[in-house]
């Protein structure tokens, strides 16, 4: 059997890579779609023997309750009852790929598909050195400590003068205090 | 009376003292940053790095991988995955409970408006029941329209049987009557906004954002669905604590000390800032002083207790009910003995009282309470005295004997 994949990532660049990718070892790309796609809609309409994910997208959570709702929806990997799936798993969840399978596709097929997933994920990475959800995490706090640093410098602010004036200018432009930090750090770019 | 109090320097000291927890970003894993943040997991000589999932099963995978000592999870998740119906079959257990309260139920403002239309008397009652919901899917099937769609959190969640409870209640069946989904909280606006949902059930700070966003109308919160219900818990590994019992018994120190620290409101705030300025929360940081400060008295929506009215004391009683609720949909089918022993197993008030008794905290000493008897405070007995214990009314006058055989609800 042809595995009918679906592919959701953000990404564009890195999906188009994995289609190929996939493609070339035999899987046939059904469709991709982001977040902002309707995946209820998607997956009752494509039915996708597997489906690949992008570990940070919340929307995993969407297809654990298609999962639920019966046989022909695509599981969590980790579910498979292969002795070596935890393995796979911890390997995919490193790189930030998530898998969900029909039950009747071969173990041997899902290995090589997330393979697959996991090479294309990790070459990505390497050539747009992108972040994983932890390091995402750890990148917005340094940034906000960095412009709380630089505000400190420049208007000779105390630490928390520094929170509450990014905290002022979040509130009026309803953005979030890392997206004001980052504001505030590329206006310096520009001056310097 | 137990007035024991087990001295710092004899407390037993952690197998392992790097550890890695989990969480989502919501405003209820408040404790374990403020555990983090302000030293009290350093202070029982542990050095914890939290991981943000950005999705439950994520959190769930990296569990059940060893990849993560402990984490924030719904109250059903520990039971889901000791009994094999979540991912792959894990025993779970928690000994603590992060928080009670903080969902609410939200409307797209085209079906607020379809509603008022069709019982405008049933609008005008507090709690808003969805009776005038039913009067609306009368009219939209005999006028050959589709289902209207409603979303929660997960399907293991605690927003997915409160959602249903308020459903049932007015009269909705929501798997005859409507269609259930599963959307992420970050997205659950713009799917209201854009016409794809017209309901949905989720906790802070994205009720808040919402309703900032005048992209709906929150209805109910889920304090007026099941007074002072479970919210979040600490869940960890059964093989984990098992061969970890101090490093545990410390984690529920540091936590009940977080838990205890954001009883009171201005703390709150000051943990909506640490939040945010941390990275845990990328959101408008007003967005989560406002749904984090909200006043002590049941809101209309997204009120957290942390902590007063034994809030921490993992009831027995508050996983039978939701195991219960799970039963009376049909999502539950295992022998009546399994479900016992399991309830058991994924429920461990004796750690929670040894960790308190490390600290000197009052405890109930019972493990169990009945649910849906008491419309104000009440007093319960504790091993330091009284504890004021929060009412506990279900919607609709229901009762639970707080037995995990009962079946009435």
């Amino acid at each position: 059997m042809t595995v009918k994949v679906l592919i959701v990532d953000a990404r564009p660049e890195r999906s188009r890579a994995l289609e190929q990718a996939l493609h070339e070892a035999g899987f046939d790309v059904v469709t991709r779609a982001d977040e902002h796609d309707d995946l209820y809609a998607i997956m009752t309409r494509v039915t996708p023997d597997a489906v690949i994910i992008d570990a940070a997208l919340p929307s995993r959570d969407t297809l654990e309750h298609m999962g639920q709702l019966g046989r022909r929806f695509p599981k969590p990997m980790i579910m498979l009852a292969e002795e070596e799936t935890p393995n796979l798993t911890r390997e995919a969840t490193s790189v930030g790929v998530s898998a969900y399978v029909v039950e009747d596709v071969q173990p041997a097929l899902v290995r090589s598909m997330v393979n697959v997933a996991i090479a294309s994920f990790e070459a990505h990475r390497a050539l747009k050195g992108e972040l994983t959800k932890t390091q995402t995490t750890l990148s917005q706090r340094r940034t906000i400590e960095r412009a709380k640093s630089q505000l400190m410098e420049t208007h000779a602010f105390s630490e928390d003068a520094a929170y509450q004036w990014l905290r002022k200018h979040a509130m009026n432009r309803r953005l979030t205090i890392h997206e004001v930090a980052q504001a505030v750090l590329a206006s310096d770019d520009v001056g310097s | 009376m137990n007035d024991r109090r087990i001295p710092r320097g004899e407390w037993p000291s952690p197998e392992r003292d790097t550890l890695t927890l989990g969480m989502l970003p919501l405003n209820d894993a408040a404790p374990l940053v403020v555990a983090r943040e302000r030293g009290l997991f350093a202070a029982h000589g542990l050095d914890v790095t939290l991981h943000v999932e950005s999705s439950w099963a994520g959190l769930r995978d990296a569990m059940q991988l060893g990849l993560l000592e402990g984490a924030q999870m719904l109250p059903l998740m520990p039971l889901a995955s000791t009994l094999g119906l979540d991912g792959r079959p894990t025993p779970m257990l928690s000994a603590l409970t992060l928080n009670l309260g903080g969902n609410a139920i939200t409307v797209s403002n085209a079906l607020y408006a379809s509603m008022q239309a069709a019982e405008p008397e049933a609008m005008m009652q507090a709690p808003i029941s969805a009776r005038a919901l039913a009067a609306v899917v009368r009219q939209r099937r005999t006028a050959g329209q589709t289902a209207l769609r409603f979303a929660s959190v997960y399907p293991f969640s605690s927003h997915h049987y409160q959602l249903r409870y308020w459903l049932a209640e007015g009269g909705v069946d929501p798997d005859r009557d409507l269609e259930l989904r599963v959307v992420p909280p970050p997205l659950v606006a713009e799917q209201l906004e854009a016409g794809w949902l017209d309901g949905y059930c989720v906790g802070e700070p994205w009720n808040t954002l919402a309703a900032r966003r005048e992209s709906g109308r929150v209805l109910i919160g889920s304090h007026a669905i099941w007074q002072h219900g479970q919210e979040k818990v600490f869940a960890v590994r059964e093989a984990w604590a098992d061969a970890h019992p101090a490093a545990h018994r410390a984690l529920l120190r540091a936590l009940l000390e977080a838990c205890a620290w954001l009883d009171r409101p201005a703390q709150r705030v000051e943990a909506a800032r640490v939040m945010c300025e941390k990275g845990y929360l990328d959101v408008p940081p007003n967005v989560v002083e406002e749904s984090m400060a909200a006043g002590d008295t049941p809101a209309p929506h997204g009120v957290s207790v942390f902590h007063r009215h034994a809030a921490n004391f993992p009831w027995r009683s508050h996983l039978a009910w939701y195991a219960d609720q799970m039963r009376r949909w049909q999502h539950l089918n295992v022998e009546e003995s399994v479900l016992k022993a399991c309830l058991a197993r994924c429920v461990r008030p004796d750690l929670f009282r040894e960790a308190a008794d490390d600290l000197g905290f009052n405890y109930p000493l019972v493990d169990t309470k009945r649910e849906g008897e008491h419309a104000t405070e009440w007093p319960l007995a504790g091993c330091r005295g009284a504890i004021a214990m929060g009412s506990d009314l279900l919607l609709g006058g229901g009762h639970f004997s707080g037995r995990d055989d009962d079946s009435e609800s």
